[in-house]
């Protein structure tokens, strides 16, 4: 068990619940640095239906204690959408959802993965019940001072291909399945 | 939970605000409990962030301990324009995006202190105006650890 118990005590919502929150399990079925093909685009494996608890938690979970973030019932009467406001960074969580754990962009969640930088531009917030869509695009590998970068274009479109927001990811990684295995049976 | 009232989430107009301008701080401790809660909200579950044991064997980061995600403090450096202004505001303004460079891993137990101002004006005409708020986030010992560029659409 790499995820210690003590998380479950501050699952808020039933998604957090079911997500597989090991990310120890199935790592052999993660794309790598060296498999990653420059060019490829696919969808991710899961859509994302948005949900209010799913925004608060986000909010909460990164300080937002103003009711426009975190109450809803508040937030329906006086945000300016007549819904929570929403972090510009809770894409991440919409993301992580959507890419899963094989196929294309599944090494976001790569054991032993360093984060040197990402862009997100937000066209506009993503509306509750929106089932979103995260088309990914392997954009660029390279070495640099010994470090593999990968990276990969996300955009995010809900039911009626609305583009909601883009995220340029950059991740440094293990280059070879089997420096993978090195970080996860350390 | 603040008693706050919507009327602070006004952004400035485009012609008021002055480069230079400064936001207020984030300030943001990094105790377990908050990466635990970060890494549940945002679905990254990577164990360098929760599992101290694996964090202390695999030394991700050259340290034995755990570290804050990037993406906490991504929200931090963007928390400092949407806090003032909101994501959307009240009077049309809403955020562009968010360019975040990450320059030292967070380890458990620090408290950052974002801080920004606006560093450039775009003019692009009625209805285009944005700014470009620059954020810079440091650890205790004035360290920094994160830089953003933040675009946000202002009101004419």
């Amino acid at each position: 068990m790499q995820i210690p118990e003590r998380l479950d005590q501050y699952i808020e919502t039933p998604r957090q619940r079911e997500f597989e929150r090991e990310f120890h399990l199935g790592w052999e079925q993660y794309e790598t640095w060296e498999e990653a093909t420059v060019g490829e685009r696919a969808a991710g494996s899961h859509t994302f239906t948005v949900a209010t608890e799913d925004i608060a938690s986000y909010n909460r979970a990164c300080g937002e204690t103003d009711p426009l973030y975190v109450d809803p019932t508040y937030a329906r009467e006086h945000s300016p959408t007549g819904e929570l406001l929403q972090h510009p960074i809770f894409v991440t969580a919409i993301a992580f959802y959507c890419i899963g754990s094989s196929g294309i962009g599944s090494w976001i969640r790569t054991p032993g993965a360093r984060n040197p930088g990402q862009q997100i531009e937000i066209n506009e917030p993503f509306g509750i019940g929106d089932v979103i869509t995260a088309t990914i695009t392997t954009r660029q590998k390279f070495v640099q001072r010994d470090k593999h970068y990968l990276t990969m274009f996300m955009e995010f479109h809900n039911q009626d291909g609305v583009l909601k927001a883009t995220w340029d990811c950059s991740l440094i990684l293990p280059a070879t399945r089997s420096d993978v295995g090195l970080f996860v049976n350390a | 939970m603040t008693t706050s009232s919507p009327q602070h989430l006004i952004a400035p107009r485009f012609d008021e605000i002055e480069t230079g301008a400064q936001l207020a701080p984030v300030e943001l401790c990094y105790s377990q409990p908050v990466i635990d809660r970060y890494a549940l909200a945002s679905l990254d579950m990577n164990p360098v962030h929760t599992n101290e044991e694996w964090a202390a064997r695999a030394q991700v980061f050259g340290m034995p301990e755990t570290v804050g995600h990037g993406m906490m403090t991504m929200s931090s450096l963007a928390s400092v324009v949407t806090r003032a202004w909101g994501p959307v505001s009240a009077n049309g303004g809403s955020i562009r995006f968010v360019n975040a460079t990450f320059t030292k891993p967070v380890k458990v137990g620090e408290t950052v202190v974002s801080k920004g101002y606006v560093k450039k004006k775009h003019y692009h005409g009625e209805g285009e105006n944005w700014v470009e708020v620059k954020v810079e986030a440091r650890d205790a010992g004035g360290d920094v650890v994160g830089v953003a560029d933040v675009g946000y659409n202002l009101p004419d």
